[in-house]
């Protein structure tokens, strides 16, 4: 090609454009390395180049620019707004849903029911929630048909035009009411315990035969949403070869991205998930939600449909964290060792078990607080329960449970005339000590932490 | 938000004459820091929404014969910064202070607040312990009425069909009283009040007694109140401590709380008797420092 | 149909948008100035806070026609160009935000805190900020960002050269 231009081009070209030699292409395989290439395995606690030093992030600017697009700044042409009806019972049998008012208004380009879901379940490990409630709804946040129109008003407004028929069945809201056998199902015909972990090491009664005293607390943590300033949202779009896009505020894509496909009946090749930056997730936006529901209506309607959920459905319709009801008997000798603990902790697990199964284990496995202990049993129970479905939000379970044995040590301190910090200094880790689960654990720096804690606060300075 | 027909008034006469011509279903838009939330989860939307925020005549803080006159237009914002309130009023800037947080302050008005018209309502007590008068304008011209009267019930008040709040009038003789205002939260912003405390009082400098005590309680009956039987213990009697705990508890039984997800009506009773203890005595430090 | 003409960051744009249209709906689909952003649409989080005629407001309580003939400033409109604004280059060296949902909002009620008060106490700043709720980063790190950059604003020439360069941290 370059043979058949002028030498005046070629002149012109060498002026406007660089010169490119050979020496500048990349070398097909890479040149050996001309600096020994060794890997560094940090000491405990040794300064690292990375660790300590300062860095700019590298969203700041885009975000104090206003520059950074969360998925609801993203627009695509012929985009529909899709809205989800909310059930607003907490349990009942579906009778019918009749969405011909709702089809019928000028605007609304799609309606969807669950029984058009190809498989309607979804979950990230039982796939016990429907992606929208067929025959029986679960939860007061159960989706039970949705809608793709121009605007999110007419979506809002169409909304109000389907009508559902329940019948209501019978419900249970506290978990260890739950637990009971007479206890209503939530979902029939399993039983309400949906998961289960026992913790055992050495021999808790003999533990408790041995101690000097024995406490015994219960301590219970409420409900918390994670409020994430960010709604979910996501945008589903399909092109002609019947692939599907999915932008999504979702945090685990690849996770989704099998969940979505599995619904939808589709290869996990056909699917395709965009992450971006989200605006705040803390756990709650670790699985798929309104996905499934938004490409189906896009399919059906054949234009991108987005779906923001409101704050409302924040609160009633994504997940949040764990209630615990926790009962800890401790026995310790008079100086305030423990030798025993017993722990039971019983999760409302919410209408579907979303990250339950993990919370439960990570409770479980923390309940017995960071302290050295011979004898101990931890038992905990995830329980149905037709509430807003509880899942995954920072700490999995730790924070709750911190809470129990941090009162609870609290409470046997007081009861024995000893100071809080003492007691705490005699029962925590040290280095090499074992966890619950047998694990050894290395980089013990409780009780250097709680010391300088002490210092920092003025624990032992002589208080008004 | 549904589709509403949107209509603008120029001026207060302008905004009868639109209330009288939509009828009863229309609502007032000032500054929509109630409104707007209302009409997003409305079940039900007004075929019209009247907008007054641009009515000049409904703005403005001056001094007139018959004491301070507030525009029913001006915001929260507004009121913290004027020179007169501050110097004549200044416990009507500590309670606007209180209200939602600096965004909210911009938009929201004081006459809003009033017709809005809940319990709870951070302007209400202290205009009720100055006693505060409305100007009501309808299709019959003007009329005034004790802000007392104005509150009927929760989110109910004395307003007419095609009537609107015009301005707010705090009376010459209240200029300069010494009157606090105490707010209780779950949060030190954006909060509703558990309760909220007015009070104020002249002190007579010989006897060092209460003259003229009013106490307003908020959040704690259908609207703001006041505490008679408080306040009588407290006319004419010394300004001592004990004065003060005893008018509180006094306020405490005449207080008619709720208990709701956010506090017992046990703990509201409590909060009264403290928060009005504390407001008197804020009161006579103010009426100190202004000796 | 209301008929609008907004002074949007310095420049005049008009509009034809149903009644019912709130200012946050203009400016984010209308007008594509994506910066200011949906959190709760009750005015509520503060993630809608923009300037109107130098009040910062939540733009989901204001109707687009209350809008009309006033003068707005978005985030946009903050930094059109190099450099940045000094709120924008203190919230980007003291790790401000996190997520940055909430970051728009923020600086300009910051901003909107700096243009009436040159010399805020860090109680002021606090004031200011209440109405905009951040779910990442515990708001300390905003404060002292604003801080430093009213000192900036306020050309203190020593300081200003100190609002450039990190914070020195309490000894870890």
């Amino acid at each position: 090609m370059s043979e058949k231009r002028t030498a005046a081009e070629k002149e012109t070209l060498r002026e406007i454009l660089p010169e490119v030699g050979t020496e500048h292409r990349l070398p097909a395989t890479p040149p050996p390395a001309q600096y020994s290439i060794e890997t560094l395995v940090p000491e405990v606690r040794q300064q690292t180049p990375a660790v300590g030093q300062r860095a700019t992030r590298l969203d700041a600017r885009l975000h104090g620019l206003g520059q950074t697009k969360y998925i609801d700044d993203l627009a695509f042409p012929g985009m529909l707004h899709a809205k989800i009806k909310r059930a607003g019972v907490a349990s009942a049998r579906i009778v019918c849903i009749d969405t011909r008012a709702a089809e019928a208004v000028p605007g609304v380009m799609a309606v969807l029911t669950g029984r058009e879901i190809p498989v309607n379940s979804f979950g990230p490990s039982i796939q016990d929630q429907p992606v929208l409630a067929d025959e029986r709804v679960f939860h007061a946040g159960d989706g039970v048909a949705a809608v793709a129109a121009v605007t999110e008003q007419i979506a809002t407004e169409a909304l109000e035009r389907i009508v559902v028929e329940y019948e209501p069945l019978s419900a249970v809201f506290d978990p260890i009411d739950a637990m009971k056998e007479d206890a209503p199902r939530v979902h029939p015909p399993a039983g309400n315990v949906y998961a289960h972990k026992v913790i055992r090491k050495g021999d808790v009664e003999r533990g408790f035969a041995e101690s000097d005293r024995v406490f015994e607390g219960r301590y219970a943590t409420q409900m918390v949403e994670h409020v994430p300033i960010e709604p979910h949202a996501a945008i589903a779009q399909w092109d002609s070869n019947g692939r599907l896009t999915v932008h999504s505020t979702l945090g685990r894509i690849t996770l989704g991205r099998t969940d979505l496909a599995r619904t939808l009946k589709l290869p996990v090749n056909r699917v395709q998930v965009v992450g971006t930056i989200v605006g705040g997730n803390f756990g709650g936006k670790n699985e798929i939600s309104q996905e499934p529901v938004l490409a189906l209506l896009a399919r059906k309607a054949g234009r991108p449909v987005k779906g923001v959920y409101t704050r409302r459905e924040e609160f009633v319709a994504s997940t949040t964290r764990h209630p615990i009801v926790m009962d800890y008997k401790t026995g310790v000798r008079r100086d305030g060792r423990i030798l025993a603990r017993k722990v039971r902790l019983v999760l409302d697990g919410g209408a579907y078990c979303s990250w339950s199964e993990t919370t439960l284990g990570k409770a479980c496995i923390l309940s017995a607080g960071p302290y050295k202990i011979e004898h101990l049993h931890a038992e905990a129970f995830a329980v149905y329960t037709n509430k807003t479905v509880t899942g995954a939000m920072r700490g999995f379970g730790a924070p709750q449970v911190c809470f129990a044995y941090e009162s609870h040590m609290d409470e046997i301190a007081a009861a024995l005339g000893i100071d809080p910090l003492e007691i705490r200094l005699l029962n925590a880790f040290d280095e090499g000590s074992s966890s619950p689960t047998g694990q050894t654990l290395e980089s013990v720096v409780v009780k250097a932490s709680l010391l300088k804690a002490a210092q920092r606060f003025g624990w032992r300075e002589p208080r008004s | 938000m549904r589709a509403f027909k949107l209509v603008a008034a120029r001026d207060s006469g302008h905004a009868v004459a639109l209330l009288t011509e939509h009828g009863p279903s229309v609502k007032v838009l000032a500054g929509g820091t109630d409104l707007l939330v209302d009409l997003k989860s409305a079940a039900d939307v007004p075929d019209v929404v009247l907008d007054i925020s641009r009515a000049a005549d409904l703005k403005g803080i001056a001094v007139t014969e018959r004491g301070l006159r507030i525009g029913a237009l001006v915001t929260h914002t507004e009121i913290m910064r004027s020179p007169l309130v501050r110097e004549a009023v200044p416990v009507l800037a500590d309670a606007a202070h209180t209200i939602g947080a600096v965004q909210t302050r911009n938009l929201g008005t004081l006459g809003g607040n009033l017709v809005t018209c809940v319990p709870s309502m951070d302007s209400g007590p202290a205009l009720i312990a100055l006693d505060a008068c409305v100007a009501v304008a309808g299709p019959n011209g003007t009329r005034e009425l004790p802000l007392a009267e104005f509150f009927v019930g929760p989110r109910k008040t004395a307003l007419a069909p095609g009537e609107l709040l015009v301005a707010i009038v705090i009376p010459t003789e209240s200029l300069g009283k010494p009157c606090s205002f105490l707010k209780f939260g779950l949060r030190k912003g954006q909060a509703l009040a558990l309760v909220n405390v007015a009070a104020s009082a002249w002190i007579d400098p010989d006897r060092h007694a209460f003259v003229a005590p009013r106490i307003a309680l908020g959040a704690v009956a259908p609207t703001v109140i006041r505490a008679p039987q408080a306040e009588a213990s407290l006319e004419g009697r010394a300004v001592t401590p004990e004065a003060m705990a005893e008018a509180g508890r006094i306020a405490a039984t005449e207080a008619q709380p709720i208990s709701d997800f956010r506090a017992s009506a046990e703990y509201r009773r409590e909060l009264v008797a403290v928060l009005t203890r504390r407001a008197l005595a804020a009161a006579c430090a103010r009426a100190e420092g202004a000796r | 149909m209301s008929e609008l003409r907004i002074m949007v960051n310095g420049r005049v744009r008009t509009a034809s948008v149903p009644p019912e249209t709130t200012l946050l709906a203009l400016l984010r689909e209308h007008f594509g100035l994506t910066g200011a952003k949906l959190g709760c649409d009750v005015g509520d989080c503060g993630a809608c806070t923009v300037i109107v005629d130098g009040h910062a407001v939540n733009a989901c309580l204001v109707l687009a026609a209350q809008a009309d003939g006033r003068e707005v400033v978005t985030i946009e409109g903050l930094a059109p160009a190099d450099p940045l604004h000094p709120i924008q280059q203190a919230f980007e060296t003291h790790a401000s935000l996190q997520c940055g949902f909430c970051g728009p909002g923020v600086i300009l009620s910051a901003k909107a805190l700096l243009d009436g008060n040159p010399d805020p106490t860090t109680a002021e700043i606090r004031d200011a900020l209440a109405g905009n709720l951040c779910r990442c980063t515990g708001y300390t790190k905003m404060i002292e960002a604003v801080r430093v950059a009213a000192q900036a604003l306020r050309g203190d020439r020593d300081t200003g050269a100190a609002a450039a360069s990190p914070p020195a941290w309490s000894e870890a």
